[in-house]
């Protein structure tokens, strides 16, 4: 058997009248009908749905679908010192967009900000939740840096906080940390950096696992040197970055890896055994019985009728899959 | 001479009768005539509003489209649409799906046209969401190809094209926001849109807005079309000086009006907005206009950054001895 996870976000809302208490409920606080504390319920009750949703899937290893952030820049560096965000900029090649950080000063990490979200989210899932964070190479690349004036400075002060929040996530009883860099896919030659930045980072790791995780693109031209990135695990988008795929059969891997072979990005459904095939030709170059399958990057692109069909390939495919492992 | 002429992006706010009746008509409380009604009424208030401040190339408004890609697909063979996906923030549209060979059943937005056009004297755009765009922002079931998906899209389109123009437009715009979206298929854009504007003799724009423009400049002169309409004040009209140093070959319908913003920007400043834009392109072939369409305003904003946009327009104008 080989087990499952997700990448990170879910689809907020979907068809059902229950499924819409989100947006209505944001809406609601936007025309002064409710207060914070009454949405944060709300984002609550997503938050419980979308862990029933996985679980009665049967994914192994679940998130709570980043439900409170408002997106994936400006929910955790929009609370640290120094930091301001500003307006709309495009998220990668998606047609998304994300509030863009201000840097004005030095940063540094004040408070918990996804402990007590990663506390409830566990309580309520029959699975270990992994927590998950952007990187701080990522952080620093889209950001709008009107202090450091450098890249490497702003990362490696990033990389600091990050550090901070992955402290406080362990000790609230997080087992599996996920940092996402998906810039390395954009910019490779920021693989250095992000080895740097990662070692900040895993001082506070204790004893929880730690995947990194690099998506909407290939990493082909950094592939055998990602495998000494300072991470437990690694995490590869194999649709969109299909290009790594022959690397990675090349020279297998020694660490565990996220193996993100379910399209997230467009509802055409795979064929589980296909994906199973798939997943087997990398047999005896990769621990399969360590690995995982799962989407190739979050799920909050799809509408959730049919997120929900592609976490079902994706178990089908990986008991398909446990069948040869 | 035409200096300085004032047009706009596509759509208006909706005022909230028809708002109200969309979420009706949704809940099958409202017949579609019933609908179609209201949406007519919309579109000739927003005519008049256009002829009364003194525009010069009208829209029709877009009051009868939900999402811009979302609406030609409802109108093309081979198509369904999906769940909600979200955008941002607490916006959500629902995304075309391509299950089958794409093919247009018909019309698809020239009945608007000829339905604005009958009701003014001056020019009403044809409007089409681009080939590029169509295909980014739809999922594929069927092609598996990016460029084959997109190319089955410019076919069609372009015979909308060649139907607006048959109907009496005199200026086709094709809408390209996802232009900027990935580099790479740049030459896949101009292509596509090459195949759309193939052979009209309408003036043909192109509009995108809220990209990287630094990335996609090389491209500007590229674009198989007579006009480019971009987003200039979001960015601070820091464009500008490539303008200078590289010159653009082609109209420029120029953004002066920030319309994912409440505040209401003053004449003067607009005025001051058009007197740089004056300072690298020519007056004839230099159009005002806001920065994107206005849908997100609300209606009483829309109008009265539209009004301020023409006083600033024919202020500027006199100033200039341009009239």
């Amino acid at each position: 058997m080989v087990r499952t996870t997700v990448v990170g976000t879910y689809p907020r809302i979907g068809e059902t009248s229950e499924e819409q208490a989100l947006r209505r409920g944001i809406a609601r606080l936007d025309r002064g009908e409710i207060v914070e504390a009454e949405l944060q319920a709300i984002e609550r009750d997503t938050v419980r749905q979308v862990l029933r949703e996985q679980n009665e899937i049967g994914i192994d290893l679940v998130t709570d679908g980043q439900i409170s952030w408002y997106d994936s820049q400006s929910h955790f560096a929009g609370k640290l010192t120094s930091v301001e965000t500003n307006g709309l900029v495009r998220y990668f090649d998606t047609n998304t967009y994300y509030r863009q950080p201000v840097v004005h000063g030095a940063v540094a990490w004040k408070a918990p900000v996804l402990a007590d979200d990663w506390k409830f989210a566990q309580a309520n899932s029959k699975v270990p939740v992994k927590a998950v964070l952007t990187g701080p190479v990522t952080l620093a690349s889209l950001a709008l840096d009107k202090h450091y004036r450098s890249k490497k400075a702003l990362a490696l002060d990033l990389a600091t906080a990050v550090g901070e929040e992955v402290g406080s996530l362990v000790q609230a009883g997080a087992s599996n940390v996920q940092i996402d860099e998906p810039i390395l896919t954009r910019y490779p030659g920021d693989l250095t950096l992000v080895s740097e930045a990662l070692e900040r980072i895993r001082s506070h790791k204790a004893r929880s696992t730690l995947t990194l995780f690099t998506f909407f693109g290939d990493v082909a031209a950094i592939y055998k040197d990602l495998g000494d990135a300072p991470a437990d695990i690694l995490g590869l988008d194999l649709v969109q970055g299909s290009a790594t795929w022959p690397v990675l059969a090349k020279h297998g891997s020694t660490k565990p890896l996220v193996l993100g072979l379910i399209d997230a990005r467009n509802t055409r459904e795979e064929d589980p055994a296909a994906i199973a095939k798939k997943a087997l030709e990398l047999k005896g170059a990769v621990d399969l019985k360590a690995s995982y399958l799962s989407p190739s990057n979050g799920l909050e692109f799809l509408p959730r009728d049919r997120a929900r069909r592609k976490l079902q390939i994706l178990r089908t495919a990986a008991q398909k899959a446990g069948v040869g492992a | 001479m035409n200096a300085l002429l004032t047009t706009s992006v596509g759509s208006f706010p909706k005022p909230e009768y028809l708002t109200r009746a969309r979420t009706k008509a949704s809940k099958g409380e409202l017949s579609p005539d019933g609908l179609r009604t209201l949406e007519e009424k919309a579109t000739s208030e927003w005519i008049r509003f256009q002829e009364e401040i003194g525009i010069d190339i009208l829209v029709d408004g877009e009051q009868y489209r939900g999402d811009m890609a979302t609406y030609f697909a409802e109108n093309i063979d081979g198509t369904e649409i999906s769940g909600l996906v979200r955008s941002y923030g607490n916006r959500y549209y629902k995304k075309p799906i391509i299950v089958d060979e794409l093919r247009r059943r018909g019309p698809i937005s020239v009945d608007w046209f000829t339905f604005a056009q009958a009701q003014t004297k001056r020019p009403v755009k044809g409007m089409i969401t681009g080939p590029y765009t169509m295909m980014d922002w739809s999922f594929d079931e069927y092609y598996g190809s990016r460029a084959d998906a997109c190319f089955a899209f410019a076919k069609l389109l372009h015979d909308e094209a060649v139907a607006l123009e048959a109907a009496g437009a005199k200026v086709v715009q094709v809408d390209e926001p996802a232009l900027s979206t990935r580099f790479d298929e740049l030459p896949l854009l101009v292509k596509a849109v090459g195949i759309v504007t193939k052979g009209l003799k309408a003036k043909t724009v192109l509009h995108t807005c809220y990209g990287n423009y630094n990335e996609i400049f090389d491209y500007f002169n590229k674009l198989p079309v007579d006009q480019l309409d971009l987003e200039m004040s979001n960015s601070g009209l820091d464009l500008l000086d490539r303008f200078k140093r590289e010159p653009l070959k082609k109209e420029i319908a120029f953004g002066v009006v920030d319309v994912h913003s409440h505040v209401i920007e003053p004449e003067s400043l607009i005025r001051e907005r058009i007197e740089k834009a004056l300072t690298i392109f020519s007056p004839s072939k230099l159009l005002i206009d806001p920065d994107c369409g206005l849908k997100t305003r609300s209606v009483d904003e829309a109008r009265i950054k539209l009004r301020n946009m023409v006083a600033a327009a024919h202020a500027v104008r006199t100033a200039h001895g341009l009239t």
